[in-house]
């Protein structure tokens, strides 16, 4: 699944005409900390507007270093990137990215209001946009308390208030949920699910399979700064195929094999695993029926995120 | 540019330790330069010795002297603080890249720190000239001794002086803190120097020839000259406790024109990597 393509002379010609398809391209995007250190190695990536994407890897994979370069806080070794169709970094990109780099990082000594304020002053904001994003990320009742005061769910909202101040076209959250409770968890996965909704394209990163599969439209999977998966979840997990659990099992089976709709019928786990277009589940069940075969469960399996997940980041190299 | 420099503005005014430096800073000028001396003299010390101060000294007629002479290691090590805190604890707080996200560009945040802070010195330099004022007033009216000011323009010199004295201390401060990425370092290292290494420079300069030159051109040795050509009283720096200097003094136009380079130098330096290096 890994790619190694360009899209530099496509999204040129995107430009002479309609909005380029992608927010953030990347080519052979590369950083070296010093000989032995390769913290990212050769990345090709690309988020379509409108999008949520998530960047997904172990610890260590790259992630933040990837994300700190399309920001301009990193410069790479190597390769070259455009955000928004600008380099990294740039007054005029940054002006329409909102991001949360790592744990959210502000003025201890400043109250959650006046760290919005100094943000807001930086970016050229009107400081009315502050109450606006302190009440949509539900900070209202504490806005006025010092930041050293707040839990880290609250630290979090803080950094999505803060990433929200310019109104952006691109949110960029690196690791948004870490040390989030369950339901701050579920609130954040939500919010973000929203923010998509709403035309903004985001892309964020996660060490955990569960964040990325419940809200992002596509994934990019990486491992030893490479890039080894890129696709929607449906094209991650591969085609689906059935599994069905009959008695008598091996009539089933024959029953199955005889079936013009399938291409392949395995003995696994007391049962059968097919694979087939899902739509034939209905003339496969009829048949098993019509053949005196009792059916005691037929359903769609795939492979589980989890399982690609885990096979892209611990197999070997590609 | 005018939004950065009023958030930078806002974040050296909401911080406490801005306020405890000035405070503190205020406080010991003000019981170092009149406090103590006068109450030596009340006390019928008076007998010519070291750190013994004559009234003369303590009147508002010498205002601007006796004040001036406070600024080249006193206020020095504050301001350097105030710089360090300006831009190191950016870094160990991690702010800094939370800031470079919003999008001003690395120099327009390092301009803005920097005017912040060049104006976060004035106040520093007037709290401790009105303290002073008060000070020297009541001593005069203490005396019965009527009350003569220095004339504006000694004041504008003097407070010019002083200013531009911390401005070189703040710079040494922010590139200290860039240099480090942090505080406790570049805290650390200002002090080590103020305190020890040019003391220790000038002391070898007298046996190493090599080193003869390069005394005229340290710090210390040139924001001495500068108030000292202001009419400042520098001979207790001579052997008054830490950071004492006994010289050489350079003319007052070199003094002023290497301390401005110090300035442009240390700012050139910390601009250079702030811009050049990773954020991480």
């Amino acid at each position: 699944m890994s790619r190694a393509r360009s899209r530099r002379g496509r999204a040129n010609t995107e430009r002479e005409g309609v909005e380029p398809a992608f927010v953030i391209e990347t080519q052979d995007l590369s950083k070296h900390y010093g000989e032995r250190i390769l913290a990212v190695d050769h990345l090709t990536m690309g988020v379509r507007r409108g999008e949520v994407y998530g960047f997904l890897g172990p610890n260590g994979a790259g992630k933040t270093t990837t994300l700190r370069m399309l920001l301009g806080l990193i410069r790479p070794t190597a390769g070259s990137a455009l955000v928004l169709e600008s380099p990294p970094g740039t007054p005029q990109g940054l002006a329409r990215i909102g991001a949360l780099v790592e744990t959210p990082a502000f003025y201890p000594f400043l109250s959650g209001r006046d760290n919005l304020r100094v943000l807001a002053r930086h970016a050229g904001v009107p400081e009315m946009r502050i109450e606006a994003v302190v009440e949509e990320v539900d900070l209202t009742a504490r806005a006025r308390d010092r930041f050293a005061t707040y839990s880290l769910g609250m630290k979090q909202r803080l950094g999505v208030a803060a990433a929200l101040l310019k109104d952006p076209e691109l949110l960029i959250l690196d690791e948004p949920m870490n040390g989030m409770d369950a339901a701050g968890m579920a609130e954040m996965r939500s919010f973000i699910r929203n923010l998509g909704q709403n035309g903004r394209t985001v892309l964020f990163s996660s060490h955990l399979m569960s964040e990325v599969e419940q809200v992002c439209d596509r994934v990019g999977v990486i491992r030893s700064g490479k890039l080894v998966g890129e696709g929607t979840l449906d094209e991650l997990r591969g085609r689906a195929g059935l599994r069905v659990r009959a008695e008598p099992l091996e009539l089933a089976e024959r029953v199955v094999s005889a079936a013009a709709e399938v291409e392949h019928v395995a003995i696994a786990d007391d049962g059968l695993l097919i694979a087939a277009d899902p739509n034939a589940a209905a003339a496969i069940n009829r048949a098993l029926v019509e053949a005196g075969v009792e059916v005691s469960e037929l359903r769609l399996e795939r492979a589980s995120l989890e399982k690609v997940f885990l096979e892209l980041t611990q197999g070997g190299e590609d | 540019m005018k939004g950065s420099v009023s958030a930078e503005l806002l974040l050296l005014r909401k911080r406490t330790s801005t306020w405890i430096l000035l405070g503190i800073w205020t406080a010991l000028a003000s019981f170092f330069s009149y406090l103590l001396p006068y109450l030596e003299y009340r006390n019928g010390d008076l007998g010519g010795g070291p750190g013994e101060v004559p009234l003369e000294e303590l009147l508002p007629q010498r205002l601007a002297g006796r004040l001036s002479g406070g600024f080249p290691f006193f206020g020095g090590v504050f301001a350097l603080m105030l710089g360090v805190l300006a831009l190191g604890s950016e870094y160990g707080w991690g702010t800094l890249r939370t800031v470079l996200v919003q999008r001003p560009g690395r120099l327009r945040v390092f301009a803005a720190k920097l005017v912040a802070l060049g104006a976060g010195l004035v106040p520093f330099v007037f709290a401790v000239f009105v303290v002073g004022t008060l000070s020297s007033y009541a001593i005069a009216r203490n005396e019965g001794i009527e009350v003569a000011w220095p004339s504006v323009w000694e004041l504008v010199r003097a407070l010019a002086a002083g200013w531009l004295i911390l401005a070189v201390w703040a710079a040494l401060g922010v590139t200290l803190g860039v240099l480090s990425r942090g505080t406790a370092l570049a805290i650390g290292v200002g002090i080590l120097y103020a305190l020890v290494i040019e003391g220790l420079i000038s002391a070898f300069a007298d046996q190493v020839s090599v080193l003869e030159p390069l005394v005229e051109f340290l710090l210390r040795a040139n924001a001495y000259s500068l108030v000292e050509g202001l009419g400042a009283s520098t001979t207790g720096a001579a052997t008054n406790g830490p950071g004492a200097f006994s010289g050489p003094y350079v003319g007052g136009t070199q003094a002023f024109i290497v301390l401005a380079g110090y300035v442009a130098a240390f700012i050139g330096l910390s601009g250079f990597l702030l811009r050049r290096r990773d954020v991480t």
